[in-house]
């Protein structure tokens, strides 16, 4: 295993990182911008030793959605909120906009009195025009004429190809790729090939899915996992005993045109991984599938 | 009876012998021996052998008399290697002061509790937008809101290449809403724009220079 990992750690390159959760274009996507500030030429050293190992290498790229919109509180947290609520509105002090309120509606108690004389008031020609209380039932009116956008679609929760499901959590994506002969669903891997970094591999693994122009930012340069199985003994050579596959995460910034309803990816939760993926690769996959 | 009298009466007389013996030391050699004691007017039992047991500050390093004058140097800024990256700015900014800051807190503790050290956490002048609508009968526009930009900047001095991606992941997972996040380079440039431009001594700079 000697190539691969000298050069990953040879490769120095960083990437200006921005992401931001407010009110974007794209809807459901946080907004991501990245520059390269430089990138170093690997260098091609003159593999002297070259180890042919047996094992076969393959790079996967675990591509998250992340989160649109925040999860709903828990029964407890609900009634924790609203007691912190309440807290904070009890010692709290009055805002400019209130301390306003109660001097107009001080300074209307007076005149509505007989012994009123305007002469007696401070100058505050322009606060008589525009009261407090009028600002106020402008800015409701506003506020109802703004619907917003529903949290949960039900039909869109049940259908797991589509990118809207469950804006809650963060999805992964799953795709059915033939290995050895069978179709299996697993994260999308393609086999490295010399000369290049395993980050780019699985680069490469994104960019060949059939049908599909997902944009993603890589997280790193060091993969997150590994998994490695032996091929039965039939199939066992002196080359190739078995695969070794190793995960990159990556993040979804765009998600480009829609895919065919026949493509064959899956956006699952990390909850619904068993039903698609074998046992045994599940078990390396969820050690670094995060599910906060 | 007679006899506890007379033993009490000698232990007493030899506390007080005692007593004066140790003050004729005192009084005796003031100066010679421990030149600060000699302004303190406390007692010091010399002879006793755990005299001096509590002193400490004789062990302390000397530290060097501190300048008032000293100008705010900046750490050095740590360039990258193979399997680490160098500085990094992770900056935090949002409209809600409150939110931003348990966010940038969040980011320091995990970054305690990973191992990644933290060089500085600071945090950036408030920039005020005020949002001007259009009068709806006019040309004029008018105030409708003051929006305040908080900022917030946690540095890290070294970041591991294996730790990153697990990193990020927990920061973008549990980035709150309306928080923008932002991972860039530290550099020279970002840490002078920290400080307060001097226009009269640059004035008088340019002068004394033509």
């Amino acid at each position: 295993m000697a190539a691969p990992c000298r050069r990953m750690a040879a490769r120095s390159l960083f990437h200006f990182l921005s992401f931001s959760r407010t009110a974007g274009g794209n809807s459901g996507f946080r907004q991501f911008s990245s520059t390269s500030v430089h990138r170093a030429t690997l260098q091609t050293k003159s593999v002297t030793e070259k180890a042919s190992s047996p094992w076969t290498l393959m790079a996967a790229v675990c591509l998250q959605r992340l989160p649109v919109i925040s999860a709903d509180c828990g029964p407890i947290e609900r009634k924790f909120r609203d007691m912190m609520l309440q807290l904070e509105l009890e010692k709290s002090l009055l805002s400019d906009h209130e301390l306003r309120l109660l001097e107009d509606a001080e300074r209307m108690s007076r005149k509505q009195a007989d012994d009123y004389d305007s002469d007696e008031e401070d100058e505050r020609g322009d606060q008589e025009i525009v009261l407090a209380q009028d600002l106020e039932d402008s800015w409701e009116q506003k506020l109802k004429s703004f619907q917003p956008a529903l949290r949960v679609t039900a039909d869109a929760d049940k259908d797991l190809t589509s990118l809207e499901r469950c804006l809650a959590d963060s999805l992964l994506l799953v795709a059915e790729q033939q290995v050895g002969g069978e179709k299996l669903w697993l994260l999308p891997q393609t086999q490295w090939q010399e000369g290049e970094t395993l980050r780019q591999t699985a680069e490469r693994a994104l960019a060949s899915l059939p049908a599909a122009g997902f944009k993603a930012t890589f997280l790193g340069n060091a993969p997150c996992g590994v998994y490695k199985y032996k091929l039965p003994k039939a199939a066992r050579t002196e080359s190739s005993v078995g695969t070794k596959v190793f995960f990159f995460k990556a993040i979804l910034s765009d998600s480009g045109p829609p895919a065919a309803p026949n493509a064959p990816f899956l956006w699952v939760k990390k909850n619904e991984l068993q039903r698609y993926l074998k046992p045994a690769y599940v078990m390396k996959v969820d050690r670094f599938i995060l599910d906060l | 009876m007679l006899f506890c009298f007379v033993q009490l009466q000698v232990s007493v007389t030899q506390q007080a012998c005692v007593l004066n013996q140790a003050l004729a030391l005192c009084r005796a050699t003031p100066s010679s021996q421990h030149p600060v004691w000699a302004s303190v007017s406390e007692r010091q039992y010399k002879s006793m052998p755990t005299h001096g047991i509590g002193r400490w500050r004789h062990l302390l390093p000397k530290e060097a008399p501190k300048k008032k004058k000293d100008k705010h140097q900046m750490k050095e800024i740590m360039a990258e290697t193979d399997t680490t990256y160098g500085t990094l700015n992770v900056k935090v900014s949002g409209y809600d002061m409150t939110v931003v800051e348990h966010y940038s807190q969040y980011i320091h503790n995990l970054c305690n509790r990973l191992g990644i050290k933290v060089a500085e956490s600071y945090a950036l002048p408030t920039k005020s937008t005020e949002v001007m609508l259009m009068q709806e009968q006019g040309t004029k526009m008018y105030v409708d809101a003051v929006l305040k930009t908080h900022e917030r900047v946690v540095q890290l001095s070294r970041l591991d290449t294996a730790v990153c991606p697990v990193f990020m992941d927990v920061l973008l997972k549990n980035q709150p809403e309306g928080v923008e996040l932002s991972v860039k380079e530290h550099t020279e440039a970002d840490f002078q724009a920290r400080f307060k431009g001097r226009p009269e001594l640059e004035g008088l700079i340019a002068q004394m220079s033509h």
